[in-house]
């Protein structure tokens, strides 16, 4: 009799469990998934479709907009889309080594710093990025305009021709990246610093080991994990930057994003942005499986994972 | 005496580092006093742009849409966050990845392919049924879409950091559910709501690429009216409102900063 009771209201307790997990969980789990997986399977399922007369997309199924994406058009194959991909990737890369090398000894600067100044020093560095992407940017087309006196330099050291600014550009769309970015990889980089164990690097200096040698054995391995975690903040976004190419870019500094974004705008094509947008979310799986795979080898295993 | 020229190298490069992060806010503050219209030469200080301002309907309506959106989404994804982050804290114990990749999603998830999914959609949906035509709805139905996994983690956190016999403590006074909601969550939970709040407003006040493809004709925000004033020519109206701009999220820092230390000290 009492263990029927005791049957029945274990029972009774994993019911009430059940239906506590589903009052508390569904309506945002069912938010998501009605408004963001939906779409985005919608979107994917654009990308096999064909092109319609307004650039919507329409029945049959088809590949054509993987062909154009390559490059294939009316007028046969050109490489256009192709090196804007290429000059997504590349952007991508050089921006995110170059945040690095000036993010690196500013997290470290940082983190040596009195205690007392850290949070404000962090601050510094964080405050620009609460400004809107398209301020900012739109602050760097001021600074980069014709006639202002950075362009002047550039005139006068013979980098540009005279009376161009130094926008647009592709140098313009890699400084603007690095600008957006670098508080990405400081924040990680000096999580790392701050935990940083002197006495490894004592020991090197101990064993006679060049400053070079002590940095490369001693330290760097051990803020590997933020500037990994780093690298995954800064290079799956700016894969898919729309913003600041469009700005500071133009038509020949074009990125992935911009690519698909005209697809749904002036020149619609519906598949093709849709064909382009897989390929982003591709990539972006890609870089957070590696950068996992690889966090988990060094043994940094949550905390590089976002 | 390497060391201290590196050390100076190094100060050297922070200060540098500070200049080539804040020169393009100091230029845009400084062209918004300017007296001409010109974006390189300064030519005298003036407040004529920020009269201008005041006088432009459409900036006035960008800037209601723009406090409207930040204020409805973070609402409703404050509730929604805070019952799925409840959620996800009391029932740890279960396997709950497929919601965890759920909450993240919207957070990996590439800006422009968030954006245009919403889009397409939208643009599906109101086809089939006439519902969600773009404008302040579909924005909304957007915002809250990205907020939610800030709201959720935020308030995920604050249950991890507390003591879990707090809770046993609270069933054993057999406080029932509701006073257990009333006199023990939601007074712990303060401090995580409110700058979860703060976080989702400003997140949805920052943002212009979502925005932009959910947007109608009528429900330009303020991001958006400065995209499309810069894409039709340079006018020093835009350094005026991006200024103010500035400002409005300097005040927000400051306050939560000094919210969360007064908090820190009690």
């Amino acid at each position: 009799m009492s263990k029927t009771t005791a049957v029945i209201g274990r029972r009774q307790a994993i019911v009430r469990e059940t239906r506590h997990l589903l009052f508390t969980v569904t309506p945002g789990a069912a938010w998501i998934f009605i408004f963001l997986v939906l779409p985005s399977a919608y979107l994917m399922s654009v990308a096999f479709m064909s092109n319609g007369p307004y650039g919507l997309p329409e029945m049959p199924l088809s590949l054509t907009s993987f062909q154009q994406l390559a490059g294939q058009g009316f007028l046969g194959w050109s490489p256009g889309n192709l090196l804007t991909l290429m000059r997504s990737l590349w952007q991508t890369v050089l921006s995110t080594v170059l945040v690095v090398l000036v993010a690196y000894p500013i997290a470290y600067y940082i983190s040596q710093a009195d205690i007392r100044w850290r949070p404000i020093m962090l601050l510094a560095v964080v405050v620009p990025s609460w400004t809107n992407q398209v301020i900012r940017t739109f602050g760097w087309m001021n600074l980069l305009a014709p006639g202002t006196p950075l362009a002047e330099l550039a005139e006068a050291m013979g980098m540009i021709a005279p009376n161009m600014g130094l926008y647009p550009s592709n140098f313009a769309v890699t400084l603007g990246l690095v600008y957006n970015f670098l508080p990405f990889m400081v924040l990680p980089l000096y999580a790392a610093f701050e935990k940083l164990n002197f006495a490894l690097v004592e020991a090197a200096r101990d064993l006679y080991a060049s400053p070079f040698k002590a940095f490369w054995h001693a330290v760097f391995p051990q803020t590997l994990p933020g500037l990994l975690a780093g690298v995954v903040l800064v290079a799956i976004p700016a894969f898919g930057m729309y913003v600041i190419p469009e700005l500071l870019g133009g038509g020949k500094g074009m990125m992935l994003g911009n690519l698909v974004a005209n697809q749904f705008a002036g020149s619609a094509n519906w598949p093709l942005g849709a064909a382009g947008a897989i390929l982003m979310l591709i990539a972006t799986f890609i870089g957070l499986y590696a950068m996992r795979r690889i966090g988990k080898r060094l043994g940094g295993g949550e905390e590089v994972v976002i | 005496m390497k060391r201290s020229i590196f050390k100076k190298g190094l100060r050297g490069f922070w200060w540098l580092t500070i200049g080539f992060l804040y020169l393009p806010l100091i230029v845009v503050m400084l062209f918004s006093f300017n007296a001409s219209n010109s974006a390189a030469s300064f030519t005298g200080i003036s407040l004529r742009w920020y009269r201008r301002l005041l006088g432009n309907d459409a900036i006035l309506s960008a800037l209601s849409n723009s406090l409207l959106l930040a204020v409805i989404s973070s609402l409703v994804a404050l509730v929604i966050g805070c019952l799925i982050g409840y959620g996800m804290y009391r029932h740890r114990h279960r396997k709950l990845g497929w919601l965890i990749v759920l909450i993240y999603l919207p957070i990996v998830l590439p800006d422009i392919v968030f954006g245009i999914s919403e889009m397409t959609f939208f643009v599906k949906i109101n086809e089939l049924t006439g519902l969600l035509s773009p404008g302040l709805s579909t924005m909304i139905i957007a915002h809250v879409t990205f907020q939610i996994p800030f709201v959720a983690l935020i308030v995920y956190s604050r249950f991890v950091g507390l003591d879990p016999s707090l809770f046993e403590a609270a069933k054993d006074l057999y406080a029932t559910p509701r006073q257990r909601v009333q006199f023990f969550m939601l007074p712990t939970l303060k401090p995580a709501l409110i700058s979860a709040f703060f976080l989702s407003f400003t997140l949805s006040l920052d943002d212009f690429v979502i925005s932009f493809f959910t947007s109608g004709p009528e429900s330009a925000t303020l991001p958006i009216y400065i995209w499309s004033a810069i894409r039709k020519g340079v006018t020093p109206e835009i350094n005026a409102i991006a200024t103010l701009m500035m400002m409005a999220v300097a005040i927000a820092a400051i306050a939560s900063l000094w919210l969360s230390r007064r908090r820190t000290v009690s």
